[in-house]
């Protein structure tokens, strides 16, 4: 891995649990982005992701950072929480912001932000499974469904169905008996789909929703979730270009502008 | 119940559309649960038909009331003496809520795990979905549960509560406590209304009271026959009803349908064949529309005899001695009455064992149920030593821990089953 | 330190010593538990409080899961008999705080005698305080019937005066973390804290107290401080912990925060308030002062906002944590009213933590706590976020 420490350049790296996503800037603006999965080796992932990558120091973030630190000694790394990570990202994308939510591939983070932009309270439920991006998976693979088209697979349902289980086990039963008794698969994938708004928008609102709302994490690309978020909170939702980037985008900022360790 | 109520809600600072779409639920589920029974009592129909204007007809006469004077009092315990509020001309309702209604609201400001009964009141205010709690001119807590307690402390902030100190053990000073809450909540009650009590007008309550407590007696002693007359649902809507409808019409009512109940006693007529296991259910209350429980059991080839429970026998076991003369000797009768509830807040509580045993042997029950809310510690605690009790009597128990939501359904129908099975 | 840290253990040492005597232990579970009589009266009071884990798993035999592992602990090491403090103690004081630890109390007389004191809950109510100075007579009387003394008013009166000046000492203690380079950590000062609950003799134990006390003025004057300059200042309140559950002050600490202040328990809840020495009736003063220590059981709890408002100036805290032991409803419903509190009348970041004595959710509280830090701490960040720099992409 080739890396020339150069004080101008930053780079954000943000180490999921299904996804790594890799961010470098200088003052002038973005010089580099990709990503790759985390799959069983995060470390080799990101030594695959980082090859060729001119890069200063480094700031992780996410689920493995502190992983990242201590597998790459031999160069400068600091580590902020992704809560800090998304809160300065969503302000990147829109300079407005005042929530962030992130549904990720196994948890679900809400932000709030101040005036500044400061992290005023978070909220986030990594505990279970049935609130994130793993419930849709799940879901997506029991109705035999490509998880990418799950949400326009969802949208073209004709009636909404409630299914009540809360558990993420319990409602592929329920979307089992569901199949059996003859609904259809599509109103079952929305009615899987409501289930996770439903569970989001509680969340939103014990924290407090202020617009504008930048939504971003894997989930955010599905559009029966934006479509149902907005529904439910009666306003618009902001889905940024590349969503996945946002928390890799603001830890290379907090190494541009935040304090230097 | 049509648009002909929706002035009056919005005058109550109801969300009328979403109470409008409650009320269809209901009545889906009412039908569901009731409705599809079998041989029912004609007697019924009176409850059909208060359930079916819960919010209308019954809210249309509290404001009547209200027009002429009188006071509308809120509690959520059978602690509150009722008679104190009946003395002073006002009407005493229960806010005990049974359905998962405003829950997003109410996680807000509680935290979610915080048992079904207090979110949902506190729900219904924070949702504007309850023209009980909008009606009242006074609402008034108890300290008998740590989530109670602190709820009220949230529910303050957007309704007054008055606090009443219940006492957790029964010791002289305990009593004594509990006598100088009562003649507080008195004060409290002639300033609310504006009239004085005196024990002409306590001994005229007690005597409603003591009539609505009798004819649940004889309610419940009419189920101790096999085949039981009536089901388990339909006494559970008797006691849910009784806590806000008007005592006196009530009471009539409730009579004539203990006659029909004599009536197919004495012709051996059951609502469910002779050999039907009968069960007894123990503990935390049910408030309306909370049907579940009874709804699982009698869908799982039982039937409810009896229940040992504040909307059951702990509410209409004792009566309040109608010997007392002065003021002085009348308020310590209802002190009295009082003292004897077995709820589990208190402690060490050991009259209640032996008040299952003994109800459980007069129904000829073949099993109890014990329902636990989730999240409610004192009767979860106390399951254990109930357990212990009715195992010592050779009394087979099944513990239930449940909420409001429908989600358990089937879970809870195997284990009554295959209870059910174990008892034969 | 290693004097606190075995602080146990010589309380140990000590009663063995007193063997042959017929001195009395009588174990406590919480601070309403009133000492002084308890002194007065010839016994030893002693803390049962559980803090591990490890009893717990005796204890789901009778007791339901959904319970607060504090109570769970404590039954635990009960019925185990594994807790020498426990085996120690020749009767319980108990008291009808939560529905909890009320209804285990029912569970616990059943193996050692124990004596149930009840707690007006509307302690704020004129009713209260004359009920709760009954409740102490009534402590005394069992006291006098298990430990064959009599009352003494003046043998009271010289046990308040000797708590007071202890709990004044420890308070002096505590204000050492009020200065800006703080001397010692929160995990220490929780260790110095909790040897509170574990003396025989007073005059040792201010000894003791005092040379701290020495020490740490030396301390102060150097500037030395384990900390760094800009390390957020913690306040800790809610529930109580100790060793063995200390898990949220440790990861605190370890992610470069320093809890200066605990308002729980362990720390300095009640050490600020004295008995008054020169009420006439003891019983009165004393049920006037334990009337005021802030409870979440009591209703409403006005008192922990005071102090909370109280220690967020002395202690210069930058940022307000509250845990919650799971299952336990009253910290956990109170929890919002302290947030608000602090988040829109002191305008500072507040967390509130729910867990358990386990260690299975190490690494998700090491994150929230974290991120709770990087909002906490005095500068930073300020730079970064809203200023819309860098250029666009």
């Amino acid at each position: 891995m080739k890396s020339v420490l150069n004080h101008d350049t930053v780079a954000g790296i943000d180490i999921g649990s299904r996804s790594i996503e890799l961010v470098v800037l200088n003052p002038d603006g973005l010089l580099h982005r990709s990503k790759t999965s985390t799959a069983f080796d995060p470390v080799g992932q990101c030594r695959r992701l980082m090859d060729g990558v001119i890069g200063g120091r480094f700031i992780a973030t996410g689920y493995g950072r502190r992983l990242f630190a201590e597998s790459f000694r031999d160069i400068e790394v600091s580590v902020i929480t992704e809560i800090q990570a998304y809160a300065l990202g969503a302000r990147f994308v829109c300079p407005e912001a005042m929530t962030v939510l992130d549904i990720g591939g196994q948890d679900t983070k809400v932000i709030s932000l101040s005036g500044a932009g400061k992290v005023r309270k978070f909220e986030m439920n990594d505990r279970c499974a049935a609130g994130t991006g793993k419930f849709l998976e799940f879901m997506a693979t029991a109705l035999q469904v490509p998880l990418e088209s799950f949400g326009d697979f969802a949208l073209r349902s004709d009636h909404r169905i409630r299914i009540n289980s809360m558990c993420a086990v319990f409602a592929e039963s329920e979307a089992t008996s569901l199949m059996a008794g003859g609904e259809s698969p599509e109103n079952i994938a929305m009615g899987l789909h409501m289930g996770i708004v439903q569970r989001t928008a509680a969340m939103l609102k014990r924290v407090g929703v202020s617009a504008p709302l930048v939504f971003a994490g894997g989930v955010a690309h599905n559009p029966c979730v934006v479509k149902l978020l907005e529904e439910e909170l009666g306003q618009a939702v902001m889905v940024p270009e590349d969503p996945d980037m946002v928390g890799a985008i603001g830890a290379a900022l907090y190494g541009l502008n935040g304090r230097v360790p | 119940m049509a648009g002909s109520y929706d002035e009056m809600w919005e005058k109550l600072n109801l969300d009328v559309e979403a109470h409008t779409g409650l009320l269809e639920v209901l009545g889906k589920f009412y039908g569901d649960i009731y409705m599809s029974q079998q041989g029912r009592l004609r007697g019924m129909e009176y409850l059909d038909f208060v359930l079916s204007e819960v919010h209308g007809l019954r809210i249309k006469e509290l404001q009547d009331a209200k027009a002429q004077g009188k006071k509308v009092f809120g509690t959520f315990c059978v602690f509150v003496p009722e008679e104190i509020v009946l003395a002073a001309g006002g009407v005493q309702v229960g806010l005990c809520a049974g359905a998962e209604i405003g829950t997003s609201e109410a996680e807000k400001v509680l935290p979610r795990n915080t048992c079904a009964l207090i979110k949902s009141f506190v729900g219904f205010k924070l949702g504007r979905l309850c023209p009980f709690i909008e009606s009242c001119d006074m609402i008034v807590g108890e300290t008998t549960c740590d989530g109670k307690k602190k709820a009220y402390e949230i529910f303050s902030e957007y309704s007054p509560v008055y606090v009443m100190e219940i006492p957790q053990m029964k010791n002289p000073a305990d009593r004594e406590l509990w006598r100088n809450e009562v003649m507080r909540f008195k004060n409290a009650v002639e300033d609310t209304t504006g009239n004085k009590i005196s024990a002409e007008s306590l001994k005229d309550a007690i005597h409603l009271t003591n009539e609505r407590r009798r004819v649940l007696q004889r309610l419940n002693r009419l189920r101790a026959a096999v085949p039981v007359p009536i089901s388990g649902r339909d006494v559970l809507l008797i006691n849910q009803v009784s806590f806000y409808d008007d005592p006196v019409r009530f009471t009539a009512k409730i009579g004539e349908l203990c006659d029909e109940l004599e009536d197919r006693v004495k012709s051996g007529e059951g609502v469910a064949p002779k050999n039907t296991t009968r069960l007894m259910m123990s503990g935390c209350p049910m408030a309306v529309p909370n049907w579940k429980l009874p709804y699982i059991i009698e869908s799982s080839g039982a039937i409810v005899v009896g229940e040992e429970s504040c909307i059951g026998t702990r509410n209409t076991r004792d009566l309040i001695d109608e010997n007392a003369k002065t003021f002085d000797s009348i308020i310590d009768a209802i002190v009295d009455r009082y003292m004897k509830i077995d709820c589990a807040c208190f402690t060490p509580n050991t009259e209640r064992l032996d008040n299952i045993v003994r109800m459980a042997r007069d129904l000829k029950v073949q099993g109890v149920v014990h329902y636990g809310l989730s999240f409610c510690q004192p009767y979860a605690i106390e399951a254990f030593k109930v357990e212990r009790a009715l195992r010592s009597a050779g009394i087979p128990m099944l513990s239930i821990e449940t909420d409001y939501s429908m989600e358990d359904v089937e879970q809870l129908k195997t284990r009554v089953e295959a209870f059910v099975e174990m008892t034969k | 330190m290693k004097d606190f840290e075995d602080a146990g253990e010589h309380f140990l040492l000590d009663l063995s010593e007193l063997e042959d005597t017929d001195t009395k232990v009588a174990g406590v579970y919480c601070l309403l538990a009133p000492v002084e009589l308890i002194r007065a009266l010839g016994a030893i009071p002693v803390s049962l409080c559980g803090k591990k884990e490890w009893p717990i798993a005796a204890a789901e035999r009778v007791l339901p899961s959904g319970l607060c592992p504090l109570i769970k602990s404590s039954y635990g090491y009960a019925i185990t008999e594994t807790c020498p403090y426990y085996s120690a103690s020749d009767f319980l004081i108990a008291e009808t705080t939560c529905d909890g630890k009320k209804k285990m109390y029912e569970l616990l007389g059943l193996v050692k005698p124990l004596h149930l004191m009840h707690l007006p809950y509307t302690t704020e109510e004129p009713h209260a305080l004359e009920f709760w100075r009954q409740e102490i007579i009534r402590l005394g009387s069992f006291l006098e019937e298990r430990t064959g003394w009599k009352t003494d008013l003046d043998h009271l009166r010289f046990q308040i005066k000797t708590q007071n000046s202890i709990r004044k000492l420890l308070g002096r203690i505590s204000r050492f973390q009020t200065a800006e380079r703080v001397p010692i950590s929160g995990l220490d000062m929780m260790t110095v804290m909790e040897s509170k609950s574990f003396w025989i003799y007073p005059d040792k134990y201010q000894q003791l107290l005092q040379k701290f006390i020495s020490q740490m003025e030396v301390f102060v004057e150097s500037g030395f401080s384990p900390f760094a300059d800009d390390a957020p200042r913690i306040l800790l309140t809610g529930c109580p912990i100790g060793r063995g559950s200390e898990k949220v002050l440790r990861l605190v600490e370890d992610c470069g925060g320093v809890v200066v202040c605990m308002e729980n328990c362990t720390g300095v809840k009640g050490l600020d308030l004295l008995v008054d020495e020169e009420e006439s009736d003891p019983f009165m003063a004393l049920a006037r002062r334990y009337l005021q220590i802030p409870c979440s059981c009591m209703t409403p709890n006005t008192g922990r906002l005071d102090l909370l408002d109280r220690l967020i100036d002395e202690y210069r805290v930058d940022g307000v944590i509250d845990l919650t032991l799971q299952y336990c409803h009253t910290y956990n419903i109170e929890s919002r009213i302290i947030g608000e509190f602090v988040e829109t009348r002191r305008n500072l970041p507040f967390l509130h933590l729910e867990t358990d004595y386990s260690d299975s959710d190490t690494e998700r509280l090491g994150t929230r706590i974290e991120a709770f830090l990087e909002m906490a701490a005095p500068n930073s960040l300020d730079r970064a976020a809203g200023n819309g720099e860098p250029a666009s992409l």
